[in-house]
């Protein structure tokens, strides 16, 4: 994840998806994977490759969750949103999240130094309730934890 | 059996043995998404450092899911002579120095973090693991070689039975096999229960080429992770389980479409379909036999519809994950509108263990109508959040005490939800309930794909209502208005009386919605309200303290509640002021105070001063006539 990628470089990228295969997502999981998210010139060059329009593409884009239109923050708070973390206090650790952060889910800070994510479920219940920093569990939190991790995130350079 | 794969299988158990008698001890550590929660990658870490420090000749080995999810990270500990192996848990970094000195160097036991003995005699500290009670009353077939086998070797699969159903599957011919499944009773694992040897012959007869089977690994039930350990544990008996039914129903290509949520698991199911293909078992002329078939591990995007079978199908194709109107059902008109069929994870990968084993040998685990094994998994207000394998059969009540420890507090549950958020919730005097199909069909709701998640009486009704509305109505694919609309509408009333706005004709508001939604294209926007139809049913009297009195027994709906300070002069409520996101306590002269409009309830000042900060039931204010 680094620079803007120019049209080219995108183009060599999905160079091996075919109309017709059932390619649009592995394309697009393609280029998150390489640039973190999926930028407008990336749409019409994945929609170039596959033979149909951007607006199938960003369609697309926008109806799963996992797809991005903005570069990722720096760091990510992900919160779970999971049934056992929710009755363990779930609700009141996004509150405070979003209170603290400023931000709501979903949402970036203006210099994308931080974010907070909507999470899901993966099952590591046991450690409700649950945040990930960058993909890596916070777990048993309380709302003080949170907010504490949330000033930390805010303050670090 | 097939030459090829006779020799692929033998020389797999001759690597096997090999590598038992190799004369060094080994600890395999189970390696999948919630033990590296738990810190699992630094256990292995700690294990090479500590075997380098100390010059320990052994072996480091990773394997599956034991189940012990809340106990994580395990282990197991094999003796040099590999007569011996102790199944440990709670094995953090910082443990594994004690450990190993107990037992490799000093070949003996660590009693305090030993689960069971799973080879050898038990000892009066430890009991044999088959003794243990989180093993009894288990039937780990799906499961067998997690905790034994390394997910990444398809080696260690091929020395323990794999592919030995392949072999007879080759020598039976697709009708035999559509009839020794539709002997063996085994119905979808995702919570329909329908026959898969009729979907199998369904797609067998269908007259357009080429046909497609899709392994519906998008498990997006939150609470639910049956899925993830065995495709993160076994991933090869769902690529064995796949290459059955293809030889059932002819197919040429199939899909395992996966949810990016699951990293490893896409990593891993990866890497079984290229070993597979490595060894000749998948791509073109399998084994010499003839047959081409192929697998693609197809990554998902987050998307819960796409787990009802015709969303699934559409994604794969290239579109939004929008379900489908039916007819045409998958088998006539399915991925590229040719014949296809959608099964779930569980479903494929118990055809190995049937072609192996016969139908007659896996449907008599139990007198339930429900033939077969099912994976579950229990969190929620428990204290143990874990993963077993039963006979259908057991009490929810059994199984919360003998699994997953029972309730995690002193209070009293209060119900359960059996599968999903669509699938409706229960209240714990039904705790008497068998895990079994029927119960639930006849209460309106359903056990769907093994996710139990308990509540207890900290929970809100509304609250968990409202939670799974708000769910589905972000989950909605937004084609039918009953849906889109439907589940926004329900979180609007729900937001409204947990702030204190309940009023006349909620119920009937709430009551109208369950009915019409039924009418939705879909499983997601018929089943949407199900919560709600079984929560008003159940706990009616809950609802009338929220819309009537304006009251939330279990002190959660944000509107019904506040935050008060109770003991002036704790020293404990600077800190109270310090924490609270948004300001709202004030201090004055030695004095604090909470605001109640800027107040989140967040609740972090009484978890920081727990005696001098109270949370109390909002009285409204009567409203005076004009």
């Amino acid at each position: 994840m680094g620079a803007e990628p120019t049209v080219q470089e995108l183009r060599n990228l999905v160079a091996e998806f075919e109309p017709g295969r059932g390619h649009l997502l592995p394309a697009l999981h393609r280029v998150q994977e390489t640039y973190g998210y999926i930028s407008r010139e990336a749409i019409e060059v994945v929609a170039g490759q596959l033979d149909t329009t951007p607006a199938l593409v960003y369609g697309c884009v926008t109806f799963y969750a996992d797809f991005r239109t903005h570069r990722p923050p720096q760091t990510e708070i992900a919160w779970c949103s999971g049934p056992a973390c929710r009755l363990a206090g779930g609700e009141r650790i996004r509150e405070a999240l979003e209170h603290t952060l400023e931000l709501p889910l979903g949402g970036h800070s203006e210099d994308d130094r931080y974010g907070l994510h909507l999470g899901q479920c993966v099952g590591t219940c046991h450690e409700s309730p649950q945040v990930w920093v960058n993909g890596e569990v916070r777990g048993r939190l309380t709302a003080a934890d949170a907010i504490r991790l949330a000033r930390e995130v805010k303050a670090a350079e | 059996m097939n030459a090829r794969l006779q020799s692929i299988i033998d020389d797999a158990r001759k690597a096997w043995t090999a590598e038992r008698a190799g004369g060094r001890a080994k600890i395999t550590v189970t390696l999948d998404t919630s033990s590296i929660a738990r810190g699992a990658e630094q256990t292995i870490a700690a294990i090479k450092e500590v075997a380098a420090k100390k010059s320990l000749d052994i072996d480091i080995g990773i394997t599956g899911s034991w189940g012990l999810c809340w106990a994580e990270p395990t282990l197991t500990v094999r003796t040099a002579a590999g007569t011996r192996t102790v199944l440990y848990a709670n094995v953090t970094a910082d443990r594994v120095e004690e450990l190993l000195e107990k037992t490799v160097v000093e070949g003996g036991d660590l009693p305090s973090l030993a689960v069971g003995v799973v080879e050898g005699n038990a000892t009066a500290a430890i009991p044999l693991l088959s003794e243990h009670p989180f093993m009894q009353g288990q039937v780990r077939r799906l499961m067998a070689n997690l905790g034994t086998t390394d997910p990444e070797n398809i080696d260690h699969y091929l020395a323990h039975g794999g592919y030995e159903g392949l072999g007879r599957a080759f020598e039976m011919g697709a009708e035999a096999i559509v009839k020794e499944v539709l002997d063996s009773g085994l119905g979808g694992r995702a919570g329909g229960g329908f026959p898969a040897g009729r979907k199998w012959d369904f797609l067998r007869t269908a007259t357009a080429e080429p046909r497609y089977l899709v392994c519906n690994a998008d498990e997006g039930d939150p609470g639910a992770w049956v899925n993830r350990v065995l495709m993160e544990g076994d991933p090869q008996l769902i690529v064995e389980g796949m290459l059955i039914a293809a030889l059932a129903a002819n197919a040429r290509w199939g899909y395992i479409y996966l949810r990016y949520e699951y990293p490893l698991a896409v990593r891993r199911m990866q890497l079984a379909v290229d070993q597979a293909r490595q060894k000749g078992l998948l791509g073109e002329n399998i084994l010499g036999t003839g047959k081409d078939f192929d697998l693609i591990v197809f990554k998902g995007a987050g998307a819960y519809v796409c787990g009802e079978e015709t969303g699934l199908i559409n994604s794969i194709d290239g579109y939004r994950g929008m379900p489908r109107i039916k007819p045409p059902f998958p088998a006539q008109a399915g991925l590229w509108n040719k014949p296809t069929n959608v099964n779930n994870v569980e479903s494929y990968a118990n055809a190995p263990l049937i072609m192996r084993q016969g139908s007659a040998w896996w449907s008599s685990v139990s007198d339930a109508k429900e033939k077969g094994t099912k994976m579950f998994t229990f969190s929620g207000a428990v204290k143990q959040a874990c993963c077993v394998e039963l006979p259908f059969g057991p009490k929810v009540r059994d199984v919360l005490m003998q699994y997953a420890g029972g309730p995690a507090s002193d209070r009293p549950m209060k119900g359960f939800q059996p599968g999903g958020p669509l699938s409706g919730v229960v209240s714990a005097d039904r705790l008497d309930l068998t895990l079994t199909l029927d119960p639930y069909r006849e209460l309106g709701l359903f056990l769907g794909g093994g996710g139990i998640v308990f509540f207890d009486e900290s929970a809100c009704t509304v609250d968990l209502c409202r939670y799974f509305l708000s769910f589905a109505e972000d989950e909605s694919c937004g084609r039918c208005t009953t849906c889109r609309g439907g589940t926004q509408r329900a979180v609007e009333v729900l937001r409204r009386i947990q702030s204190g706005g309940g009023h006349d004709g909620d119920f009937e508001r709430l009551e109208g919605l369950v009915r019409w939604l039924v009418y939705s294209n879909c499983f997601h926007g018929q089943f949407a309200m199900t919560t709600v139809k079984t929560a008003l049913k159940q706990f009616r009297s809950e609802w009338i303290e929220h819309i009537e009195e304006k009251r939330c027994r279990a002190r959660v709906c944000p509107g019904l509640v506040a935050y008060q300070v109770r003991a002036q002069g704790d020293p404990k409520l600077a800190e109270a002021k310090e924490i609270c996101p948004t300001g709202a306590i004030i201090e004055a002269n030695g004095k604090y105070e909470i605001e109640d409009a800027p107040c989140i309830r967040c609740g972090a000042c009484r978890e920081v001063a727990p005696s001098a900060i109270e949370l109390r039931d909002l009285v409204m204010a009567p409203v005076a006539a004009r």
